[in-house]
């Protein structure tokens, strides 16, 4: 009942996101440019037309576009040579659209290895940061043994990135993963791409995960997370839960001021790399189709 | 020597540049007044006149340490009084420009520089001032990372040169230990600003080489052979990829701190019947013969907002289009968006081992350079991702 819940906050989210957006873009925008001398003021003209409207969900695709937020650490100009870097390295490896609770695999050339490349599959628990620094972590289970691997998303030593389930879970992170039942984050390594269909909406993959019993790594009976099973906990670990929890946030405005980039902002970050991102995808597309067949691999 | 050098050396040879010669008439006049000067002297208010004079030298601010901000009166201008001032400013100093990413206004000035000096390894040029806008991280060619801070040379503009002999340090030792100073003094502001901002003696500052009034000054000691012209920008270009520099800059002001947080004691345990002392410092000194406390002692007090220098920083990447720096280093003292002051290194491994654009790099004068320069071991990020060669 709660995912189900859950799914219509979501759904009723993004809907609010879309009319937001579209109004933002059918407006004119308001220049305070009136002052610049005339060929200042035609080219902010020019640039005020060649802005395309850009699709609503760039900002949970790319969401490393997005600079930090924290209002002490920003500079435009620095921003702007950080995105331009970005979109080099992305003309040259397909960094695709990846969620949280996606599997990926991630092959990199590593000195130690002799020239051979490394290749590492794993459900992606946690994305952070954010410009030339943004990074993930990838989970699995090998031989028993948990293993996670932190990349960098723009590490030229980086030679592929592949999605070969795309999917989002319930929660932002998984680090949960780490006190659940193995089953959960173990993946063969010599998993085969799922087929997406263009244009679909990425699925929601609404499994519950078991925890292993106490001790874990967190309190996870705090962390009000939707994608984990009954936890099994007397009733006294609750009722702690709820005196510490901190149910006004979510009404704290300024709050959410403060810990996200302006939707007016990002309209403006994502109309400067909208083109090139637009292209690179087109041209990505071009070469799928492209790719002859494959003969699948006999399975079992 | 060419008819255009003479030219300039006649044109200069008058005012700025003249320590030898006939003295002018502005020389003479200062000569008499200094008669009718009233010698001040800074007495420390522990020290009785008639005593010995105590050791503190003389206090002396340079000629540019004037009043810079004016009360903004509301002048009741009306919308049409305003814009005919705002025309007279841009008729003076030309239109207000965006060049690399920064509001300024174009300069009207452009002059060819001095008779270039030689340089030599005692040479001592200019610095810069700069902006830190960030940090953000390169890879080498062999896969490793490093964390660059992005320092920002912000429309710089030479204001005002003072050669060796003019030009008295602000603080100088007693006269017997004094020694005549073998550097000359030059000024150099930074991001141009509407003069009606400032005050009049202020902006007189800036009357002499014709440039825009500026936010921010700093001056540098240079060899008299590495003088710049005043009116002549300096970029980013002033230096070179793999060249070591010194950034100078104030660090975050933390206020009033314990002394965990300002010399990362360790405090004291949080339980086990420890009351009311779990972040102090504890013992400062012991008793027997010493029976004090010493000097120097690590103690609570306020912490940053004091100038720190950051030697021996290497240059990996320099974007010319926008005056940008890559400097290895995540530690510049300040915060971002705040000033700093860049030096070539005084270390001396990481001294100049090749001439540098001496005295400066001169756009007219050079090739281009292209947008972006990276160093030889930086990957670059247009190029493909780095694969490793089978050691065997």
């Amino acid at each position: 009942m709660a995912f189900g819940a859950c799914l219509r906050t979501i759904s009723r989210e993004y809907r609010l996101n879309v009319c937001i957006t579209s109004r933002l873009f059918s407006s004119p925008v308001k220049s305070t440019a009136s002052t610049l001398p005339s060929d200042a003021q035609e080219q902010f003209n020019e640039e005020l037309e060649r802005k395309s409207v850009t699709p609503v969900d760039y900002r949970f695709t790319y969401p490393e576009f997005l600079p930090d937020p924290a209002f002490a650490r920003r500079n435009t100009i620095r921003e702007k040579l950080e995105r331009m870097d970005m979109l080099k390295r992305r003309s040259q490896i397909d960094i695709p659209e990846f969620y949280v609770g996606s599997i990926l695999a991630v092959t990199t050339s590593d000195p130690h290895s002799g020239g051979k490349p490394h290749r590492f599959l794993g459900i992606c628990i946690s994305r952070s940061g954010c410009g030339l620094r943004a990074s993930f972590i990838l989970r699995n289970v090998i031989d028993h043994q948990g293993v996670e691997v932190a990349y960098e998303m723009y590490n030229p030593t980086i030679q592929k990135i592949e999605v070969l389930r795309l999917e989002k879970r319930l929660d932002d992170e998984l680090f949960y993963l780490r006190d659940a039942l193995p089953e959960y984050s173990t993946f063969p390594q010599d998993m085969d791409p799922e087929i997406k269909i263009d244009g679909a909406a990425v699925p929601v993959n609404d499994i519950k995960v078991k925890l292993k019993p106490r001790p874990w790594l967190e309190r996870w009976e705090r962390k009000n997370l939707k994608g984990v099973q009954d936890l099994g906990l007397p009733e006294r670990f609750y009722k702690r839960a709820e005196e510490l929890a901190t149910p006004w946030e979510k009404y704290d405005l300024m709050k959410q001021y403060r810990a996200t980039i302006p939707e007016e902002e990002q309209a403006e970050i994502f109309s400067e790399v909208y083109s090139e991102l637009h292209n690179m995808e087109i041209a990505r597309k071009k070469l799928k189709k492209r790719k002859t067949f494959i003969k699948p691999k006999k399975s079992g | 020597m060419s008819t255009n050098a003479v030219k300039m050396a006649t044109r200069f040879g008058g005012g700025l540049f003249s320590s030898h010669g006939k003295p002018t008439n502005v020389q003479l006049l200062a000569q008499s007044f200094q008669a009718f000067k009233i010698q001040t002297r800074d007495i420390r208010p522990g020290s009785k006149p008639g005593t010995r004079p105590d050791s503190k030298p003389k206090q002396r601010f340079p000629d540019w340490f004037l009043k810079k901000e004016r009360v903004q009166y509301n002048e009741g201008l009306t919308a049409e009084n305003k814009a005919f001032v705002q025309e007279v400013v841009e008729d003076k100093f030309g239109p207000p420009a965006i060049i690399g990413g920064i509001a300024t206004y174009k300069s009207p000035l452009k002059v060819e520089p001095l008779v270039r000096g030689e340089w030599t390894e005692k040479s001592r040029r200019t610095g810069v001032i700069a902006r830190k806008i960030g940090v953000y991280p390169l890879w080498f060619k062999d896969g490793k990372k490093v964390l660059t801070s992005l320092l920002q040379v912000i429309d710089n503009h030479v204001i005002q040169y003072t050669p060796p002999g003019e030009f008295q340090q602000a603080r100088k030792l007693e006269k017997a230990l004094w020694k005549p100073n073998k550097l000359g003094c030059l000024l150099v502001g930074a991001e141009s600003t509407d003069p009606q901002k400032f005050t009049k003696e202020y902006c007189g500052l800036f009357s002499k080489s014709g440039v825009m009034p500026k936010k921010i000054l700093a001056r540098f000691l240079v060899t008299p052979d590495a003088a710049i012209q005043p009116g002549t920008p300096l970029l980013a270009s002033h230096f070179r990829v793999g060249d070591y520099v010194d950034v100078r800059g104030k660090t975050i002001d933390r206020g009033f701190q314990g002394v965990m947080t300002r010399w990362g004691f360790s405090g004291m345990p949080a339980s086990h019947g420890v009351t009311k002392t779990h972040r102090r410092a504890g013992n400062i000194g012991s008793g027997g013969t010493k029976a004090r406390v010493w000097k120097g002692q690590k103690m609570p007090g306020h912490m940053g907002n004091r100038w720190r220098v950051l030697r021996g920083l290497r240059i990996w990447r320099i974007n010319t289009k926008y005056n940008v720096l890559y400097v290895s280093g995540q530690n510049i003292p300040g915060e971002t968006n705040s000033m700093v002051y860049i030096y070539d290194t005084v270390l001396p491994l990481r001294k100049f081992k090749e001439p540098p654009p001496f005295p400066t790099y001169y756009t007219e004068y050079e090739e281009n350079l292209p947008d972006d320069i990276y160093y030889s071991d930086v990957h670059q990020f247009s190029e493909p991702s780095i694969m490793f060669e089978e050691n065997k």
